[in-house]
């Protein structure tokens, strides 16, 4: 049995001549907890689907627990979890009897674990989904993508139409089955702060190429924004290893970077005569400054 | 009226395909009345003025889906007057679509006489004539055009059994209801506006009043069938993968078609081609059901042991049993009205392989279509299901010889075996990110 999650190599994908996804390698173990980021139109759903093997890739592959993801046998996919950005729900049918439908399919499926959901929740079994709100219907998605622990669980969007209380419920939910260490989640947001607070590591993901991909701490320590300032009333001529954008405004300039390091601000400092004052950023401003 | 007329104008017009029917139709029409009104014996020009109105009525054709959607939209509750004027559009776009007809079937009417169409309207007499038919002509089109946008509108909005239901009993009265007045001679002018005022004053207090009737209707209805909801569409217990499909209930699809068969009964009489006809429609309504199971698949791709060429046979298994069903049903009112009537056994062997047929051939029709409706698909469909209304037709009369049938049955069982070829072929290769429930063209893009 392989001891990686996912594992893909000069991931391409394109849809006629619109090129979707290019040259994407990653590795995915259990415990990660992956935060995808990226603008709409980045590729997030495509990459995520590709996992599942909902579509076959033009270029490299993609192994789902050793298996090529486009051909994953059964036993696999019980160890896969998935929520669509938009549900997939029998519109006649009752929640109950969604459940007993989907539970079903699998061979290991918590029953306790549900109904405890459903009650905290307060997902009534026995309304009918035609009648459910945008969110109750996201939470049940959520529900029948939990039902039989995966090993692997991948969420497109999660919590987009969730109100704050069942964003922090579900939130805590997969923190709690973000503690297992044999499983590993992959989950794409626009809300920043919740990648922030649960991810282990994050991808980011612009025009179609993971542009970075990391822990937290390394991202937040390798993007910057330097407080540059000269000795004299005017900033001398001077270049930046790896500048995002550059804002000069007399004897001072500011500048975000990426790929800082304390050996670069000691060059920088020595070769322009410059003082430089290093700013952490969140991540959020990160983002917007990558794609700036 | 500006919104109107900008609706109006969106319908023929919103897209460049229909945009360009639109005008081919305008120019076809223009130059059919040109001759109407410059030569002699216009009538002979007839296929101009068919095509044309076949073009303009191609290019209206976002009408009844735009229609549809402004209508279930919550914005249209917020857009001042926003019903009226979607209703008003409506009715104006059949106006204009119908109005050619009118307006062609004055060079009709004078089809073989000397002398263009204004020398001849100089007589007081042919003017009378020629202005009177053209009255009956276009209040025929009229509502020849309301029924047939109100089937689109069905067929292509619900895409359920409640949409399907009410769509072929619109293209039963489409069908039944010219040829009665045509057969019974009882079509007239009056008789005709007495139809468009009732049939529209109904339809439009329906639709203005419907977000009333909606919230009280779901109300009552959530109390009073509640029970029986739960009997047709609860029984999911060891039925799952056809629940997830859509075929877990084939008792749905024989209810949907027991009253338009009713109808038939009541309609259409003894005679073999209608029956034929009408029983070939439906045959192939019940295998147009396939035509969602790519979807629908979606869903179940993660949750079984299926490879991509595994589920294709499974959902293939689903979709018969559920026909089964269907087809059973069919073929008991086919024995029934043969002996009621007494139709020779060797009709009624040609009337079974029909019904079979058609089933076969619209279940892997739609089964080919995994990655959204598109041309070719269309198409076929039209080309299948004409050709077999016509075989239908063909079989029912007393001159034709049956071995004719069969052998054009042969060449249907032929095709019916090359599409489900492709049909698997394309499920080998299934891509969920394109064929996908209404998201065809978001998924492309993502």
């Amino acid at each position: 049995m392989t001891s990686t999650t996912v594992e893909a190599s000069n991931l391409n994908k394109a849809f006629g001549e619109k090129h979707v996804l290019e040259d994407m390698s990653f590795g995915i173990s259990p415990g990660d907890v992956i935060g995808v980021l990226g603008k709409n139109g980045a590729g997030k759903t495509t990459l995520l689907e590709l996992m599942l093997g909902f579509t076959a890739p033009t270029a490299g592959a993609v192994r789902v627990f050793g298996h090529e993801s486009y051909n994953l046998p059964g036993d696999i996919k019980a160890r896969v979890g998935f929520v669509p950005q938009q549900d997939e729900l029998l519109d006649q049918l009752t929640v109950a009897d969604q459940l007993r439908v989907i539970a079903s399919f699998y061979a290991r499926w918590d029953s306790a674990l549900i109904d405890r959901l459903c009650s905290e929740w307060g997902v009534n079994v026995n309304a009918r989904i035609k009648s459910m709100s945008v969110g109750e219907r996201q939470k049940l998605s959520i529900l029948l993508a939990f039902g039989h622990k995966p090993d692997l669980l991948i969420l497109d969007e999660p919590v987009a139409s969730l109100d704050p209380i069942a964003r922090r419920q579900f939130l805590e939910q997969l923190l709690t089955l973000s503690t297992d260490e044999k499983r590993a989640i992959v989950f794409s947001s626009h809300i920043v702060s919740d990648i922030e607070r649960l991810a282990n590591r994050i991808w980011i993901i612009k025009e179609g190429r993971l542009d970075w991909q990391g822990d937290l701490d390394s991202l937040k320590e390798s993007i910057v924004r330097l407080h540059i300032r000269g000795t004299g009333p005017e900033l001398p001529a001077f270049k930046i290893p790896g500048v995002l954008n550059v804002r000069r405004d007399g004897a001072f300039a500011t500048a975000v970077v990426r790929d800082w390091t304390p050996e670069a601000q000691e060059t920088l400092e020595k070769s322009a005569s410059v003082q430089v004052e290093v700013e952490t950023l969140g991540l959020e401003e990160i983002f917007v400054e990558l794609h700036r | 009226m500006k919104a109107v007329a900008r609706l109006v104008f969106t319908y023929f017009t919103g897209a460049p395909l229909l945009r360009a029917c639109t005008f081919v139709g305008l120019a076809l029409i223009a130059l059919d009345l040109y001759f109407v009104a410059t030569q002699p014996g216009p009538g002979e020009k007839l296929w101009l003025a068919v095509l044309g109105l076949i073009f303009l009525f191609v290019g209206s054709s976002l009408m009844p889906v735009t229609f549809g959607r402004l209508a279930r939209s919550h914005s249209i509750g917020v857009l001042p007057g926003g019903r009226f004027k979607l209703l008003l559009s409506a009715f104006i776009t059949i106006l204009l679509v119908a109005l050619p007809v009118g307006l062609l079937s004055q060079g009709m009417s004078i089809s073989g006489a000397n002398g263009s169409l204004p020398e001849l309207m100089k007589d007081p007499r042919v003017r009378d004539f020629v202005l009177g038919v053209a009255a009956l002509t276009f209040t025929s089109a009229v509502l020849f055009a309301g029924w047939l946008y109100l089937a689109i509108w069905f067929l292509t909005s619900q895409r359920n059994l409640a949409g399907l239901f009410k769509g072929l009993l619109v293209v039963m009265l489409l069908i039944f209801a010219p040829a009665r007045d045509i057969h019974d001679f009882t079509v007239s002018l009056i008789w005709n506006l007495q139809q468009i005022a009732v049939l529209w004053f109904v339809f439009g207090a329906g639709f203005l009043l419907w977000p009333r009737f909606k919230a009280a209707r779901a109300r009552r209805t959530r109390e009073r069938f509640a029970g029986l909801a739960r009997v047709l569409t609860g029984r999911t217990a060891g039925r799952e993968f056809d629940v997830l499909l859509g075929t877990a209930n084939p008792w749905l699809l024989v209810a949907a078609l027991a009253l338009p068969l009713l109808l038939m009964v009541r309609l259409v009489g003894e005679v073999p081609s209608a029956w034929l006809f009408f029983l070939t429609i439906f045959s192939g309504v019940t295998g147009a059901f396939s035509g969602q199971a790519a979807e629908r698949s979606r869903a179940l791709w993660l949750r079984g042991s299926w490879s991509r060429a595994e589920l294709f046979v499974a959902v293939e298994r689903s979709i018969w049993r559920h026909n089964a069903y269907v087809l059973g049903a069919l073929v008991l009112v086919i024995v029934w009205i043969g002996l009621d009537a007494e139709f020779p056994p060797v009709l009624l062997a040609a009337g079974f392989s029909l019904v079979m047929l058609g089933a076969v051939l619209s279940t892997y029709l739609g089964l080919m279509i995994t990655r959204g409706l598109r041309w070719p698909e269309i198409v076929a469909g039209v080309v299948v299901m004409f050709s077999l209304m016509a075989l239908g037709m063909l079989a029912g009369f007393e001159t034709v010889d049956l071995t004719t049938v069969f052998a054009l049955e042969a060449c249907m069982i032929a095709l019916a075996m090359a599409f489900r070829f492709i049909a698997r072929r394309r499920w080998m290769q299934i891509d969920w990110m394109v064929c996908r429930p209404d998201r065809a063209l978001t998924a492309r893009g993502a």
